[in-house]
């Protein structure tokens, strides 16, 4: 029995070939490309330098596996960061070529161009860790101070929960987009303000805390209004739209922006953006009755 | 005074120099509007102490957003606000004189 159901899985040998053949295809060399790399440790080194690198890559390569070649083979020392490989956890974006980009989710050859060099440093508008990994502390910094979770005033349900909170499809497409945020930083590495203003608290930043204001479960635009509502908050914010232009999720933070400073204008006219929403009941009675 | 209520003023200070602005121009360039305008000086002159308040804020909050984004220190941030605010109020005080000289108030 079990190895009928195995045998549906086995591909027919054409399709094998052609897969093995396509596979052989992305990952034969077919260029040769310089990478130019920014060095610096700013615990040792007196000033920034370029250190270059000469490699055979393939049409599948990535970014991140030419410089996973190149710290294994020729540079065991540089410094870089990343996880998942797979463009979602964030930790890779890096200026390529100029430009904020996923290092895991950018193929060397669509960087290069039609030229044969590749140019690779840490994010513009962030303090250096080491080489081509930027130090997060202050973006992560402003990203907790805009209270990126739900705030509640009904005590009693938030420690008793009596069932999940009412939400419709319309009032979650308000945010949804905003919860596709990986925080990997290329907004605010391209935004004209933060170049200059270190306190502005950013696209990233900014954006979630429109994010959970208009999520219709959370009540805490009251809160929030202290923190986005200052002179390094949402209204040094001039709508370049830069951040939205690099975003590799495809999240707007610029138009985020906008939206939270339309609800906080509204909010002096004693608008606010929705009611908290209600718990549901009947839900959890009915999950637990059955 | 919260950010969002300074750059709400700004907002509107815009659309009083494009009206204010706008009667001004009509004032100077259109005789027979400009006779119109003009027959009460009074009016006039409220008119053009709006036009140079709102030019006046809009500007002076303009180079006080630029200075916040270039020293952004937040000890500055407060200091800067301030003496725009003192620059901005001298400047309107003058402009106000000049101006009530120039349409024969004083
Ligand atoms: S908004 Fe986009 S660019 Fe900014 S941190 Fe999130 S995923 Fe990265
Ligand atoms: S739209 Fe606003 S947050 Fe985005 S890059 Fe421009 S100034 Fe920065
Ligand atoms: S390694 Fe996770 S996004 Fe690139």
């Amino acid at each position: 029995m079990a190895s009928e159901e195995a045998k549906e899985y086995v591909l027919p040998p054409e399709v094998l070939e052609e897969t093995v053949k396509a596979s052989e295809e992305l990952w034969k060399p077919v260029r040769k490309i310089k990478f130019r790399i920014y060095k610096y440790n700013p615990r040792k080194d007196y000033a920034p330098h370029w250190e270059e690198h000469e490699l055979e890559v393939s049409r599948g390569m990535t970014v991140l596996d030419a410089l996973l070649i190149i710290k294994g083979e020729t540079d065991h020392s540089l410094g870089i960061r990343y996880s998942c490989r797979m463009g979602l956890c964030g930790s890779c974006a890096m200026m390529i070529n100029g430009k904020q980009m996923l290092a895991c989710q950018t193929r060397v050859l669509e960087a290069a161009g039609s030229g044969d060099v590749v140019e690779l440093r840490p994010l513009d508008n962030f303090p250096v860790e080491r080489d081509l990994a930027a130090d997060f502390t202050s973006f992560f910094e402003k990203h907790r101070a805009v209270k990126p979770w739900i705030i509640r005033n009904d005590e009693v349900e938030l420690n008793n929960p009596t069932g999940p909170y009412k939400q419709t499809v319309d009032e979650y497409a308000r945010y949804y987009q905003f919860t596709d945020c990986i925080k990997c930083g290329a907004c605010l590495s391209a935004c004209p303000t933060a170049a200059t203003d270190y306190e502005y608290l950013g696209p990233q930043a900014l954006a979630q805390a429109y994010r959970y204001i208009v999520d219709t479960r959370d009540d805490g635009l009251d809160v929030r209004i202290p923190i986005v509502d200052t002179e390094h908050g949402c209204w040094r914010c001039h709508f370049a739209a830069s951040c939205s232009d690099v975003c590799p999720r495809g999240v707007d933070p610029a138009q985020g922006i906008q939206l939270l400073k339309k609800l906080l204008i509204k909010r002096k006219f004693g608008l606010k953006p929705h009611k908290p929403a209600e718990a549901l009941p009947a839900k959890v009675k009915a999950e637990k009755e059955g | 005074m919260r950010e969002s209520t300074i750059m709400f003023l700004h907002y509107v200070a815009a659309v009083l120099i494009m009206i204010t602005g706008l009667i001004h121009l009509l004032a100077n360039n259109d005789p027979v509007i400009g006779a119109a305008i003009k027959a009460s000086p009074v009016l006039y002159l409220g008119n053009m102490a709006i036009f140079l308040a709102a030019l006046l804020y809009h500007a002076f909050n303009g180079v006080r957003v630029i200075l916040i984004e270039m020293v952004p220190d937040r000890c500055w941030t407060k200091w800067i606000s301030w003496a725009i605010l003192i620059v901005g109020i001298v400047t309107y005080a003058v402009g106000l004189q000049v101006l009530m000289v120039a349409l024969g108030f004083a």
